[in-house]
């Protein structure tokens, strides 16, 4: 039954218009970015090449598919939230706002199989969109720009051997699948709490905004606390291209982010199950 | 003796300091078409909300086929079909895909959706979106989405809400249809005249609270609160007779016409007596409904 709840929530989903705005977006976006490293990326390769030079001798483009999605990755990974946070926010609002419940939550299926199937759906839509920018940036880069030796920024510039590269984005994209679960649980808790769609997405953007920035603002105060705030684990990501890779800091992140996901649901279970329909 | 299908028990529910339902109590037995009259925020959404377990009542309890919706919850909706409010759908979806979805949730087969989109004249636009469908077509699809899992007790919280007065009648008309198959229906209306015409029995609420409950015949014969026309003449002889009988609470002439308060069961004497009595009578008219029995008991003036 769970899995026929699961494909009826999918159905839904992938109904609305709202749903794919996500896609075009990447769609319109990925070719654009891709076009203009393509036409007019000299400046950052000459900034590279000038760190560089000194220490190596470059041969051929470092402007390639593996770079262009690092970058990409770099500052795309602030809006994907938002994107994926129209579906999640909707998810279960959404059927207040439009008085759905009412036909749902009627019939002999219990809430807490429909909220799960809900959740379960609404992370099937995050890992299909992820899917998607990957086929949209380290896919149509690595054939439009061909591929080569990765060229990281981190503390300093780091090169990983073209071989070591596949390896080290499918770990970086599965990090940042994670971090997406993440978000989208918290805005799906909003979401189970409220009967409009828009509520839970702003709820969710504000307490990452704020958890965001007492992440990075370097204060003393917020520094006590950033260990403690869940946004402090978002660049979890970016640790899969540290050269070693430090497995103990990526466990530990791992698991602040799964409790803090399983707060999530427990409240967003606790709620729904609770929850008076009377939109 | 009917079996009893739905039992409400002391149900309580209040949203803040307001009491929205308040120690109600009644059954609905087989067979019946039951009648859940009030005005608006009597209550009557509440109470049904809380039979389909959307809301969580403070007290009490609701049994349905002797299986408690708190406890049961699921198996005591097994056999319930319902229609809460406007029928609301997933309207970027066709109507089939609708049914279908709802179908995964009742374990019922896909031709089940092609039946009840028949039995509600829907079969030719299920493939159309329910965006372009009118109000009258989506009650329509309330109704098939209710009757999907082969319901034995239909609860009907205000079905004729926004409908045109063929529309309405469309939905009355089905509802007898229904009823006639032997589901037992609960219908909730604050349209007095709905509840007259289509059900057998009712349950008067105002307040949250039970004023009046029993069969919608005998609550009408009951009642002394009920107007009737009289056209008699000559008058000053017809309103002499009037004025000697006891069973009549008052009486008003107007132009020949008398306005009698008197009981239902009362007619036929009154009739008699005043032929009895050489008074010639051309016209007897009951003018009074089970609206304004309603605002009696609701402690309004008719």
């Amino acid at each position: 039954m769970l899995i026929k709840l699961i494909g009826n929530e999918i159905i839904k989903i992938f109904g609305k218009i709202r749903s794919l705005l996500g896609f075009a977006a990447l769609a319109v976006l990925m070719p654009l970015i891709i076009w203009g490293f393509s036409k007019g990326a000299t400046g950052i390769e000459q900034d590279i090449i000038r760190q560089l030079g000194d220490s190596f001798i470059i041969v051929g483009s470092i402007l390639n598919g593996f770079l262009v999605t690092y970058i990409t990755m770099n500052f795309l990974w602030v809006h994907i939230p938002f994107l994926l946070m129209l579906v999640a926010g909707d998810v279960v609002a959404g059927e207040g706002a439009s008085g759905t419940f009412r036909i749902i939550l009627t019939r002999r299926v219990s809430r807490i199989k429909i909220l799960f199937a809900k959740l379960i759906a609404t992370y099937i839509y995050t890992i299909i969109f992820i899917t998607f920018f990957v086929i949209m940036s380290l896919g149509l880069g690595s054939l439009w720009l061909g591929i080569g030796d990765l060229v990281v920024f981190d503390k300093g510039v780091l090169i990983l051997p073209q071989e070591m590269a596949w390896a080290r984005f499918a770990l970086a994209f599965l990090f940042a699948s994670f971090v997406m679960i993440v978000v989208v649980t918290l805005c799906f808790m909003f979401s189970s709490m409220v009967n409009s769609g828009i509520g839970p997405i702003i709820g969710a953007m504000a307490i990452i905004i704020i958890g965001l920035a007492i992440a990075t603002i370097p204060i003393d105060i917020f520094k006590t606390i950033s260990p403690y705030i869940f946004t402090s684990y978002f660049d979890i990501w970016q640790k899969a291209f540290f050269d070693p890779i430090p497995w103990v800091d990526i466990g530990k992140d791992v698991m602040v982010l799964s409790a803090y996901t399983a707060v999530f649901i427990i409240i967003s279970i606790i709620h729904f199950i609770r929850k008076d329909i009377s939109t | 003796m009917s079996e009893v299908i739905l039992s409400i028990k002391n149900l309580s529910k209040s949203f803040g300091k307001r009491k929205a339902v308040d120690d109600l109590s009644f059954d609905i037995k087989e067979g019946e078409i039951f009648g859940f009259l009030g005005p608006n925020g009597a209550g009557k959404s509440t109470a049904i909300r809380s039979m389909l377990a959307l809301i969580k009542p403070d007290e009490g309890d609701i049994e349905i086929f002797g299986k408690s919706i708190i406890k049961y919850r699921n198996s005591a909706l097994q056999d319930v079909g319902a229609l809460v409010e406007r029928p609301d759908f997933y309207e970027y979806l066709s109507a089939y895909k609708n049914l279908s979805l709802l179908a995964t949730m009742d374990e019922v087969p896909k031709k089940r959706i092609y039946e009840v989109l028949e039995s509600v004249g829907l079969s030719n636009r299920s493939e159309d979106k329910v965006k372009a469908y009118s109000q009258g077509m989506k009650q329509r699809l309330g109704f098939a989405q209710a009757l999907l899992s082969n319901p034995k007790l239909l609860i009907l919280d205000e079905p004729t809400n926004g409908l045109d007065p063929r529309g309405m009648k469309e939905v009355r008309d089905l509802i007898r249809k229904l009823a006639q198959e032997g589901i037992a229906i609960l219908l909730s209306s604050h349209l007095l005249h709905e509840v007259e015409q289509v059900c057998t029995t009712m349950a008067i609420i105002n307040l949250g609270k039970l004023i009046k409950i029993g069969s919608v015949h005998d609550l009408l014969n009951e009642s002394d609160t009920f107007i009737t026309e009289i056209k008699a003449e000559p008058v000053a002889k017809a309103m002499k007779v009037l004025k000697s009988l006891t069973y009549i609470s008052s009486i008003i002439n107007s132009d020949g016409i008398f306005k009698v308060k008197t009981a239902t069961k009362d007619l036929k004497n009154l009739t008699r007596t005043l032929v009895e009595a050489g008074v010639d009578v051309s016209a007897i008219i009951p003018r009074t409904s089970l609206e304004d029995y309603f605002l009696s008991l609701t402690g309004d003036n008719i």
